[in-house]
Formats: structure tokens, C-alpha cells, sequence
């Protein structure tokens, strides 16, 4: 009983999981698949992009075009690997032992999100650095590499792949299936803001702007009609919170997987 | 030490557990025994916090289980060794238990060797037989070096040598003084390890003393004879008010009745016996007896049939 005869403090439990969560996002091969994808996206489509760059327009464009540009499409493999952290343990019937080591699970819960979310947010970062240098590199003279841009850049591809990772973990909570929350996932951030304003109605443009995969697009892309940086950071973080709150709702009140 | 208190559980019209009260102690292997869809396993996930009682407590050391900080120190539990993630191998499935609970890793070593894993461990788990999947998960219950131990049937699908290293392993847990809490449905295995026994049927609880208690307190003895004049045999008994009934083309017998009985009468028939015994009472009719009445998935056989 040498262990109840002293307190363990909820930061040491909460850090102790944290550690514990990382180990296993990495020691399945889903995790890595997803991150290699996400690499190969980004710093493939930011070679192809750089060197096809006017050789002509000297030093006018900055390379920082490519980590946003290419961020849309890679952001879909991130928040896969950040959803699969929370539904794999659902499908394979693994939470039953992480909750019979972490029983507390609020704690658990922040834990498995913080872990998800920053290793989504970490290589997003790390990439879309990397697929900024390898355009600059490959345009030669073509493409400009400005500090101060690129600080911007990687902060909005910080802020968008953190929101979508959240939306994901808290969906992957919520549903507690791959299958189900992928669906939703690429419904709310994909599908459904670019196919509703095709239609002309004008409410359906409305619901359309609200949709987070709409706020994702304008940070990343721009040239979304209706859009301002404020209602994308509005519609992309108040989905996450939403998503999050309901899937902490389920995850501290349901059985933990029947 | 762990305290069940009016445990209950409700699945829309099914109540999985039913006002389940009981105790059990440190120093003693405690069995719980039911039929299957009794509630052992639902009862077990209670215990651990995994489901959510309808209404009841169960603590653990005076404790929920979900309010433990480093619950692999003090309660080490076997539920369905099938629930672990196949991609990873044994090893890191363990390593991960000990990150989460503080427990230095070379305790992980230690517990792979103890449950005989050996090289396996560094396999994944995709390619464990069941029986592997149960060593590993009786491992990752011993890592914290706990004072309470939950199995939900550990001997399922062992080969005779684990069956016996379980036995041996739950013995010497409990001398250790230990609390020891292991469901099964094999009874003659129970009969063999456990000192008390936790019966319950249909999520409620019909028994709940020392495995002898339980043997000795149930009925008479039967006794079983064979001879060539069975049918004559068979009419006389049942002249004489014995339940006599036939198990093979030679062989009868008799409910609550003694060797003596059966001797008298085939002698005052003059009907040669070639075999007569009692048949000694074992946990499978004790437990029969208890639970006939809430097996719920009862085969078409006769109770009497399925006992043998
Ligand atoms: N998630 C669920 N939803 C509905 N009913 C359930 C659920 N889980 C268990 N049950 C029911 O609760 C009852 C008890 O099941 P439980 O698994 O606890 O029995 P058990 O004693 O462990 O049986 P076995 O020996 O077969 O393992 C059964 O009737 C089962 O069908
Ligand atoms: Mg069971």
C-alpha cells in the first residue's frame, strides 16, 4: 500500500498520461502512416509548386504561398491521425485497459486531446516550414522567402490544424467510430462548405458560411465570398469547442465503450 | 478489499445485476460463479469504473476505482484479453501501462518473463493466440504490484500447463495476502482454487460462503448402480419411494438415497449388483442445484444430464 501513503498531485497524473499518450499514438503504424502522407502532400506539392514558378517575375512572390496552399489538402491527413488517436482505442476495445490505468476521465480526456492536438499542430507547423523551403529551393531566384510573411503563414496553419484537430477529437469522442467521425469530419470541413453555395440559395450560402471547413479555407486559401478572418476563426473554433464539449460529455458519463 | 453494496446495473429491459451485495476479502481466493449472461463481467466493469451502476457502490480499499491516481498500484485486473490494440507489440502495450501509472519500465521486463511471454513480447499483438492475450493481459494486472486482482475467466483458452500455472499463481497471490477476485464457469476449476465463492444467477446473488460450506450444504448423496436386471431393478427401487432413474443400458441412479438402500433391495430381489457407489457431490451438481432455477440459457437436455 506504499502507493496511497502518498498523494500524487492531478499535474503529475495529468503529465504521466500525457507521456503515455504520446507512446501510443507512436507506436501504431496509423500515426505514421498519416504524418508521412501529410509530408508527402506538403512538401511534394511545395517542390512541384516552386519549380514551376516564374523564372521571369524576380523575387516578387514568397514562398510562404506553399505551406498555406498545400496546408488544405494535408490538413485532411492530420486530422485523420488526430481522430484515429481517440477511435482506435474505441475500435480495437482498447479503452478498456487505458481507462482501467486512467480511470479519471476528465483527466483522460484532456490528456488524449492534448496529445492529439499538438502532434497534428506540431507537423503541420514542421511541414509547412518544409514545404516553404523546399519551393524556395526548387524556383530558384523565382520566389522570395521574407521572415516576417512566414511567421504568418505558420501561425495560420498552426491556428487551422489546431481547430480541425480539436473538431476531430471531439467527434471521435462523440461517436466513438473512424468510419462515422471521418464522415463528419470531411462533411463539416469539406463537402458540405464548397457543395451548398453551388446550389444559389441563398440561406444554404448562410449555413455554408458557418460551416468550420469554410473559416479552414479562407485562413488557408482566401477567395471564399462572405468570409472574413474574423467569422473563419469564429466558425472554425466555435465548432471545435462545440465538438469537444459534446464528446467530453459522452466520454465522462457513458459506459466506457457499450 | 473490495465491497459490492446493492450494485445495479439496468440495459433497457435486461437487469444485467441485481442489488448484488457482497464482500471480498484480502488473504483468500474468492470465486464467482455464475451461468453465462449471469453479470460477473458486467459486475467486474462496475468494480473498475468501465460501467456506470444503475444505483450501488462498489469501492475498492474503501475507494471508487475512478478516483485512483495510480490505479495499477493498487488493483491489477484481467477482463477481455481480446480488448488491446493488435498493431502494437506486447511490450509497448505494457510500456504505455507503466508510463501512465509511474511505474519504472524494467518492471516491465520483469512481468514478461514472470507471465512467460518471453520473445513474444516483442511481436505484435495481431499474431497472439488467445492464450498469449491472456498472459499479456494477466501481466499488464501484475505490473503495479497491486494488493487486489480481478480475472474475468483467466483460464479461457489456456493449454492444460496454464491452467495450472493460473492455479499455482492465484494460490500464491492470495497467500500473499492479497484480495483475489476470479470469475469462471468452469466449476471443477473453482472447486480446485477457490476458498470462497460469490454464486449469482440472473444478476442476483445466491450464495456467498466458503467453497465447502457450499459442497457440504447441499442435499444427499446419490449413489449409482449397474446390473444386467436393470429393468427389475429400476421397477423395485421406484416401488420403495427411491428417485431412481436410467443413465445407461446397465445403469441407474438414485437421487437421495444411500448405498445401503440400494443393496437391500436388490438383495431382498435377489438381482445381482456388478457395481454400486456413491457419486461423490461435486461443485458442478452443488452449483446446479443453486443456479437450475436462473440459468437462462439453458440447453434442451435435462439438468440431471448436463451434470455428468
Ligand atoms: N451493453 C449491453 N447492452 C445490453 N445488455 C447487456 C450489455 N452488456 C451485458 N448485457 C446483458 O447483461 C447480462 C449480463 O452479462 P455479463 O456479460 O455480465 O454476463 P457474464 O456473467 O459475464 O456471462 P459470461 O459467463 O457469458 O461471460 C446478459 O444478459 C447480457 O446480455
Ligand atoms: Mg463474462
Amino acid at each position: 500500500m506504499t502507493a496511497t501513503a502518498h498523494d500524487i498531485s492531478a499535474g503529475r497524473v495529468f503529465a504521466r498520461t500525457c507521456a503515455a499518450e504520446w507512446t501510443r499514438l507512436w507506436s501504431v503504424r496509423a500515426g505514421r502512416w498519416f504524418a508521412a502522407a501529410a509530408a508527402v502532400v506538403m512538401v511534394g506539392i511545395g517542390t512541384i509548386a516552386g519549380s514551376e514558378a516564374d523564372p521571369t517575375a524576380v523575387r516578387s512572390e514568397p514562398a510562404w504561398m506553399a505551406s498555406t496552399v498545400t496546408a488544405m489538402p494535408a490538413q485532411f491527413a492530420l486530422l485523420a491521425l488526430a481522430l484515429t488517436v481517440v477511435t482506435s482505442d474505441y475500435a480495437t476495445g482498447g479503452i478498456v485497459p487505458t481507462l482501467q490505468w486512467t480511470p479519471r476521465r476528465t483527466l483522460l480526456g484532456l490528456a488524449r486531446t492534448a496529445v492529439a492536438m499538438t502532434a497534428a499542430t506540431g507537423l503541420a507547423v514542421l511541414l509547412a516550414l518544409a514545404s516553404a523551403l523546399a519551393a524556395y529551393l526548387a524556383a530558384g531566384q523565382a520566389l522570395d522567402l521574407p521572415w516576417n510573411a512566414g511567421l504568418d503563414a505558420l501561425g495560420t496553419v498552426a491556428l487551422v490544424v489546431a481547430g480541425g484537430s480539436a473538431l476531430a477529437v471531439g467527434l471521435g469522442f462523440l461517436l466513438r467510430s473512424t468510419a462515422g467521425a471521418l464522415v463528419a469530419v470531411f462533411l463539416l470541413m469539406l463537402v458540405l462548405p464548397f457543395l451548398l453555395p453551388v446550389f444559389g440559395y441563398s440561406w444554404m450560402s448562410a449555413v455554408a458560411a458557418v460551416l468550420p471547413g469554410s473559416g479552414a479555407a479562407f485562413l488557408l486559401i482566401g477567395e471564399v465570398p462572405g468570409m472574413t478572418t474574423a467569422s473563419s476563426v469564429t466558425a472554425l473554433l466555435g465548432w471545435a469547442g462545440g465538438a469537444l464539449l459534446l464528446g467530453w460529455l459522452r466520454l465522462a458519463r457513458d459506459d466506457a465503450n457499450r | 478489499m473490495i465491497e459490492v453494496r446493492g450494485l445495479t446495473k439496468r440495459y433497457g429491459d435486461v437487469l444485467a445485476v441485481d442489488d448484488l451485495s457482497f464482500d471480498v476479502a484480502p488473504g483468500t481466493v474468492t470465486g464467482f460463479l455464475g451461468p453465462n449472461g449471469a453479470g460477473k463481467s458486467t459486475t467486474m466493469r462496475m468494480v473498475l469504473g468501465l460501467d456506470r451502476p444503475t444505483s450501488g457502490t462498489a469501492l475498492v480499499n474503501g475507494r471508487p476505482f475512478a478516483s485512483l491516481a495510480e490505479p495499477l498500484r493498487e488493483v491489477g485486473a484481467l477482463l477481455d484479453p481480446g480488448s488491446v490494440h493488435p498493431g502494437r507489440t506486447g511490450r509497448s502495450h505494457l510500456r504505455i501501462a507503466a508510463r501512465s501509472n509511474g511505474i519504472p519500465q524494467r518492471r516491465v521486463d520483469e512481468v514478461i518473463d514472470q507471465v512467460g511471454l518471453g520473445r513474444a513480447a516483442r511481436r505484435r499483438i495481431r499474431g497472439y493466440s488467445l492464450g498469449m492475450r491472456q498472459r499479456l493481459g494477466i501481466a499488464a494486472a501484475l505490473l503495479g504490484n497491486p494488493r487486489v486482482l480481478l480475472f474475468d475467466e483467466p483460464v479461457n483458452g489456456l493449454d492444460l500447463d496454464g491452467v495450472r500455472w493460473i492455479r499455482g499463481l492465484l494460490r500464491r497471490l492470495a497467500d500473499e495476502g492479497r484480495t483475489v477476485l476470479v470469475s469462471s464457469h468452469l466449476l471443477s476449476e473453482m472447486q480446485q482454487t477457490a476458498d470462497r465463492l460469490v454464486v449469482i444467477g440472473r444478476g442476483r446473488l445466491i450464495a456467498d460462503a466458503t467453497t465447502e460450506e457450499i459442497l457440504r450444504g447441499l442435499g444427499n448423496g446419490r449413489v449409482r448402480v449397474r446390473s444386467s436386471r436393470s429393468e427389475e431393478l429400476l421397477a423395485g427401487l421406484r416401488d420403495r419411494g427411491l428417485a431412481a432413474t436410467r443413465t445407461d443400458v446397465d445403469e441407474l441412479e438414485i437421487e437421495d438415497g444411500t448405498a445401503h438402500d440400494v443393496g437391500e433391495v436388490a438383495n431382498a430381489l435377489r438381482i445381482p449388483l456388478h457395481h454400486l457407489s456413491d457419486v461423490a457431490q461435486s461443485l458442478e451438481d452443488a452449483y446446479l442445484a443453486l443456479t437450475g432455477s436462473s440459468v437462462q440459457f439453458a440447453g434442451s437436455e435435462p439438468v440431471a444430464e448436463v451434470a455428468r
